[in-house]
């Protein structure tokens, strides 16, 4: 039964990834290669942010710290050192990693209602030690300069095409690891948790070394996420870090439905592409975003695959 | 069951398409299209808006000369809301997609990095930055790029000058005693760092007795102003602007601060004399854009003709654009083409007749940025003109000190 | 970081009380602000996220009223009706139809509230900043008070500041209808089985809420910019102070106000370029030792 499902899981990945890399093969669209090149980190960085929110129940409004430490870490580790990419890489995950969990030891002792403000707290404790850091992080104005030695296994990452390839195969293989917690028994622990937490702790479950565990692993894909956001940017800016950015990641999780594995998928992608369409159009951006969002969260109540499974229920996931 | 897929399907299908329109290049053979990128909301909208509003103008004047190479240009214009990443999808877009030939990136510092690399990677097109007044940006030789020009006042520029009239108002007043507060960030930290060090060389018995640094958009000034207050400084150096300047000045007269020490805020756009209604007389202030300087028929007509069509005065950023546009019409005649290498090359070096240059003309230098463009210094009075006693900068001592500032730094 | 000159100001009388006295003033209106955000909070356990957006559109209304009136009096007055009414439509309309959802719902709302009336208002007014300017009465020099410097603005400000927390504070804990409104929080069916009117409660409780930031967004509009986006700081500030005061505790946020007031009073003097990183370290040391906040209830 479980090996079932990780099949059909692996089936689906193969198969999104194939279809995305045939696209450029077929038509290229600059925009469009943009599109997936952001949603791919944005797509992590919201489904680590759900194993937190619709799994194991726990609020994190500072999310986003991860997000940027990720970037940072990265792009430092170019351009101070002589590390190749995929070395740098892996040190930024580590990196953000290690911080995840030192973070998440601190704040996870908390109850729900506060946990959302403490790890905001710390959040833009970490921005504003970014912004005040000048001399390291080059303050408000980012890390300057590029990210040199854009090379992996053969991808020339400066290239647009290679980039697109790269950020689509780990955005996949992430949203896979990421799915295989989910679907594990961890991951039932986690959703066990949220559900009632007495009876889990009842269980034998210890509580808090499961929710830091979540907090860290998702800590981790976020980083992962803000790798890839560097290497769009070639840099990395403090925005990424700053609680705004949080707030996106949850409005796609809530967008795109909480419940569900994609749905923060989805969220980010409906975010993403009202955007970039919308900027085409009217300066005024907030005005037609925030009328969408009213239509979706009114209209819907809830994210729009929680919608779909709710209105069409079929399958049982 | 199979019903539901179907509508399902319908639905993706719908919306993907949908979606997919805005990626789908329109083209539109003979019109130039030219990218321009600025913060367009938020609380220095006004940098977006006066830059825009300046290359409108642009539009109709150059169009009616023909356009660039006999073609009609297009502005198309996109808010970035000040977030680098935007800036940097923003300007692919425009490239990649919108079919933009040229760009002007009227983008405040952090996003005229991001666009930097943009420009780096792409190498197809010639990027003009205005209004990023951060030095580095074109005096690290690192970050200069091939494709890549400033026309735009700069931070060391506008801190040899504002230092030497100032080192001098303080020595004839004997004002040694001085406090700075200026909005804690890149550009605050940076340029009155070049102030300070300047004023202290030209006077070296300034000494800086307080210096507060409030947050960029941060509401209340109250402990920033009693602390400058306390401190007794005989002057007050402050880079604050647009909207925290007006707070600042609002909040700084009911504690009668300017009563009590002489100010310098080099950052008085029109916008900002304007607006602050109980504006205090005798400010020190550089000329940001005064119709009054330089004193000719062709500055004052502009800004007249700003004025009428826009129900506002003109900013720094303004004219900025303006000179941009000047660049490319006088780069593209010598050029004779869009490529980007010949008309980088064009650029390069390249000096034009300009209403708003010190001496009518402006250069184009070899690093990529801009100098000889107006610059004074004066007090500002509740009416109009609003800035008053101009003393005119010496740009020779500029670019002199410049040059030293830069071998510090191991630019050269 | 300047140690010294903290220490320096520490053992100087004057600077102790110049720096505390606008630590006061910055608190009461930093209490001023967060107090409308710190009501609904505490009756209804809704978190108000486009407590900013009341707050700018007071300021905006206030801005209008004044330049067709010349009265202040009329103008403040005009922004907090204004502002009360639109919290009624704000609660009727929007949040009433997530009362039972995740709080991130409620969240999402409040966001799109923001980013409408953030464009709203640009189209209205204008995308740069306004600026009101000091009302005749108060252009008059400031007051000594005990050594410290008072603006006779700031003076009135602190009063009316005091006279909220005073009224709000009490009204909520002695009066019938304080109760009834805490009441219908913890247990709207059990208050409405009782007779009462919950749907009404609600409302004017976004009412007094709204017309509270409306009436902060007015009186602060003399000496501070307007603009579009201008909400944004002041939500964050004011969810700083509510969280830290306590859930629920009007007497918390003015607390919480006063010794965020007074943190950035002295630390601009030892840390003047990483005071909010301060607040920040606050914060987070009050949540570990105290997750409820200064006076929260543990729930």
């Amino acid at each position: 039964m479980r090996s079932s499902r990780a099949l059909r899981d692996v089936a689906i990945a193969a198969i999104a990834l194939i279809v995305v890399l045939a696209i450029p093969l077929l038509h290229r669209s600059p925009a469009f290669e943009d599109f997936i090149i952001r949603l791919s980190a944005m797509a992590l960085f919201a489904t680590s942010l759900n194993l937190l929110v619709g799994n194991t129940g726990m609020v994190s409004f500072g999310h986003g710290m991860f997000y940027g430490l990720g970037a940072y870490a990265f792009a430092l580790t170019m351009q101070m050192t002589e590390l190749s990419l995929p070395v740098a890489a892996a040190l930024a995950i580590l990196i953000t990693t290690a911080a995840a969990f030192c973070v998440g030891a601190i704040c996870v002792r908390l109850g729900t209602d506060y946990f959302a403000f403490i790890t905001l707290a710390m959040q833009m404790l970490f921005y504003s030690i970014i912004i005040s850091w000048q001399t390291l992080t080059g303050g408000d104005q980012g890390l300057r300069g590029g990210i040199p030695r854009r090379e992996i296994f053969g991808f020339e990452l400066a290239s647009q095409l290679h980039l697109y390839q790269f950020c689509a195969i780990v955005a996949v293989l992430g949203l896979l690891a990421l799915r295989h917690v989910s679907a594990s028994p961890f991951g039932q622990t986690l959703r066990m948790i949220r559900d009632n937490e007495n009876r889990a702790s009842f269980l034998g479950i210890v509580l808090w070394r499961a929710r830091l565990g979540a907090f860290t692993i998702a800590g981790a894909f976020a980083g992962l996420g803000g790798v890839l956001a560097a290497l769009f940017v070639s840099g990395a800016y403090p925005e990424l870090a700053d609680w705004p950015n949080s707030g996106q990641a949850i409005f796609a999780v809530m967008l795109g439905g909480i419940n569900s594995f994609l749905g923060p998928v989805l969220g980010a992608m409906i975010l993403l592409a009202l955007n970039d369409v919308v900027t085409r159009f009217t300066e005024y951006q907030g005005l037609v975003l925030g009328i969408v969002i009213l239509a979706f969260a009114l209209g819907l109540r809830r994210g729009v695959l929680d919608f779909l499974k709710f209105a069409f229920p079929g399958r049982s996931r | 069951m199979s019903g539901a897929i179907t509508r399902r399907t319908v639905l993706a299908g719908g919306t993907a398409s949908l979606l997919a329109a805005p990626w789908v290049a329109r083209a539109d053979a003979n019109t130039l299209r030219i990218g321009m990128q600025s913060i367009l909301s938020g609380p220095i909208a006004l940098l977006g808006t006066s830059s825009r509003n300046a290359l409108m103008m642009e539009q109709d004047r150059i169009n009616a000369a023909g356009g660039f190479l006999g073609r009609p240009i297009e502005f198309i214009f996109r808010d970035s809301k000040g977030q680098p990443q935007e800036a940097a999808r923003v300007a692919r877009e425009l490239v990649n997609s919108s079919g933009c030939e040229l760009l002007v990136n009227a983008e405040a510092s952090s996003g005229a990095f991001a666009i930097q690399e943009v420009m780096r990677d792409l190498g197809s097109v010639v990027c003009i930055h205005t209004n990023s007044e951060t030095s580095s940006l074109t005096a690290d030789p690192k970050l200069r790029a091939a494709t890549a020009f400033r026309v735009a006042r700069q931070g060391v520029h506008d801190a040899v000058a504002g230092s030497t009239y100032l080192a001098d108002y303080a020595k004839a007043k004997k004002l040694n005693k001085w406090a700075t507060c200026s909005p804690d960030y890149a550009y605050g930290r940076d340029t009155t760092a070049q102030y300070l060090q300047f004023l202290k060389q030209f006077n070296p018995d300034i000494e800086v007795v307080s210096d507060a640094w409030p947050k960029l958009g941060q509401p209340d000034f109250t402990e920033v102003i009693t602390k400058l207050l306390q401190a007794k400084p005989q002057a007050l150096l402050t880079l604050l602007y647009a909207g925290d300047l007006s707070a600042f000045v609002n909040q700084g007269n009911i504690y009668a601060l300017f009563s009590q020490m002489t100010v310098a805020a080099p950052n008085v756009d029109y916008p900002v004399m304007a607006a602050i209604k109980n504006l205090p007389a005798g400010i020190h202030s550089a000329t940001r854009y005064l119709e009054t300087f330089p004193d000719t028929p062709a500055n004052k007509e502009w800004g007249q003709a700003y004025l009428k069509r826009w129900n506002e005065r003109p900013t720094t950023w303004s004219w900025q654009n303006t000179v941009a546009m000047q660049f490319y019409e006088a780069a593209i005649k010598k050029a004779n083409t869009l490529e980007a290498k010949a008309l980088s090359a064009a650029l390069t070096g390249l000096k034009i007749n300009s209403a708003f240059g010190a001496d009518g003309t402006i250069t184009m230098r070899d690093d990529h940025t801009t100098i000889n463009y107006a610059i004074g210094w004066g007090q500002t009075t509740p009416k109009e003109p609003f800035l008053v006693d101009i003393r005119p900068v010496d740009w020779g001592k500029i670019v002199e000190i410049e040059m030293e500032w830069k071998k510090q730094l191991k630019y050269i | 970081m300047d140690l010294g000159a903290l220490g320096a100001c520490f053992t100087t009388p004057a600077c102790v009380v110049t720096q505390a006295t606008s630590g006061l003033i910055v608190g009461m209106l930093l209490f001023l602000v967060a107090g409308g955000l710190a009501l609904i909070f505490g009756v209804l356990k809704i978190v108000n996220f486009a407590h900013g957006t009341f707050y700018m559109l007071g300021g905006y209304v206030t801005y209008t009223v004044l330049n067709a009136t010349d009265s202040y009096t009329l103008a403040v007055l005009s922004g907090v009706l204004a502002m009360a009414l639109f919290g009624v439509l704000f609660e009727r309309v929007l949040i009433s139809r997530v009362y039972g959802s995740n709080v991130l719902m409620q969240l999402l709302i409040c966001y799109a509230v923001v980013l409408i009336f953030d464009d709203l208002v640009k189209i209205v007014w204008g995308p740069e900043f306004h600026a009101m300017g000091m009302p005749a009465a108060f252009q008059v020099p400031p007051l000594f008070i005990a050594g410290g410097v008072v603006p006779p603005f700031y003076a009135v400000l602190i009063g009316i500041a005091a006279l909220i927390a005073i009224v709000l504070g009490l009204g909520l804990a002695t009066t019938r209808f304080g109760k009834t409104v805490r009441a219908a929080a913890i247990n709207p069916q059990m208050v409405s089985a009782l007779g009462v009117n919950t749907t009404l409660l609600f409302a004017i409780v976004f009412a007094i809420g709204g017309g509270l930031a409306g009436l902060a967004g007015a009186l602060a509009a003399p000496v501070r910019s307007l603009s579009p986006g201008m909400g944004f700081s002041i939500l964050i500030e004011s969810f700083i102070v509510t969280v830290i005061g306590g859930m629920g505790s009007i007497a918390g946020a003015l607390v919480s106000a006063l010794l965020i007031g007074m943190v950035r009073g002295f630390g601009t003097i030892g840390f003047p370029k990483f005071t909010d990183g301060l607040i920040y370290i606050v914060m987070i040391a009050i949540l570990l030792l105290r997750p409820q906040g200064l006076f929260g209830r543990r729930s």
